[in-house]
């Protein structure tokens, strides 16, 4: 598919909006018709450029957020409110799903690595090429031999 | 001192990987569990076995918001050479891959840009002279 310039720009803003996570926050039928585009061809078109559907993207979004806040320290209560979760247990499930632990779990693990290390949690937001220092003598041989 | 790793920051690893074989066709090298990431690379089918593309996990909201501003300014943040740049187009546009900029003259190359769904905008470019 060939996407012009003007719809190129469209999917940018809608992605933009749907950053706002705080409420109220716009639907994703309010984001469709914000950029004009029909909800149908906005949600099939998102998907294609940015692999998620738009429902996905904020979810993300919002997860990435909570994270941010309970690595600093922020109770849960307080994160669910600020990522625009009215409901406690279904901020915590949904959370638990995605990530794999619960919030209050991820906060403990997250704020012991960051005392051990004594600076910002660095594994949490590595530099990418920096997680070749984590490799194993193991899988740095493989990269000799490969 | 040699270039033999380069690498491209994608917002999810696991769906970069996917696109990055599945749909271009690259292979995995490494995928080697790194705390909560993974230390992914590929390599291209065609060569060389020893030059290496990592998918970083762009979790750094630094990094992010970078990715973020070259992407909607349109700007690609890797190219990769291609020997038939109208084929590739058309291959990929079958496999749902979205493009920003069809096959274009360009001076002494011809250019493409396309979406890799991690965040990026990718260049195809096909030096003149080239076999078609």
């Amino acid at each position: 598919m060939l996407l012009r310039h003007e719809g190129f720009r469209s999917l940018c803003l809608a992605r933009d909006l749907l950053r706002h996570v705080r409420e109220p926050s716009p639907s994703v039928a309010d984001v469709a018709r914000q950029v004009g585009i029909s909800p149908f061809h906005f949600i099939r078109q998102f998907e294609a450029v940015f692999g998620v559907t738009p429902h996905q993207f904020r979810i993300q979004v919002r997860l990435d957020a909570a994270k941010r806040l309970l690595a600093n320290g922020h109770s849960v209560t307080d994160v669910c409110m600020e990522v625009g979760c009215s409901s406690l247990g279904t901020f915590s499930a949904l959370f638990t799903r995605r990530v794999g632990e619960s919030p209050s779990a991820y906060q403990r693990r997250v704020v012991e690595l960051s005392r051990l290390g004594g600076s910002a949690p660095n594994g949490l937001a590595p530099g990418c090429l920096s997680l070749m220092n984590s490799l194993t003598v193991g899988s740095n041989r493989s990269f000799r031999e490969a | 001192m040699r270039i033999k790793l380069t690498s491209i920051m994608v917002d999810d690893q696991s769906k970069a990987l996917r696109f990055y074989t599945d749909v271009l066709g690259f292979k995995k090298k490494h995928d080697v569990p790194v705390g909560e990431f993974r230390w992914i690379t590929v390599i291209s089918p065609d060569g060389p076995e020893d030059l290496e593309l990592a998918l970083e996990p762009n979790a750094n909201p630094a990094g992010r918001t970078f990715q973020e501003a070259m992407f909607s300014q349109g700007i690609p943040i890797a190219a990769f050479e291609v020997t038939d740049i109208a084929r590739e187009f058309s291959q990929l546009s079958a496999r749902g891959v979205v493009f920003t900029r069809q096959p274009t003259q360009a001076g002494p190359v011809t250019l493409a840009v396309f979406s890799d769904t991690c965040g990026n905008l990718i260049q195809l470019y096909q030096p003149a002279g080239q076999a078609v």
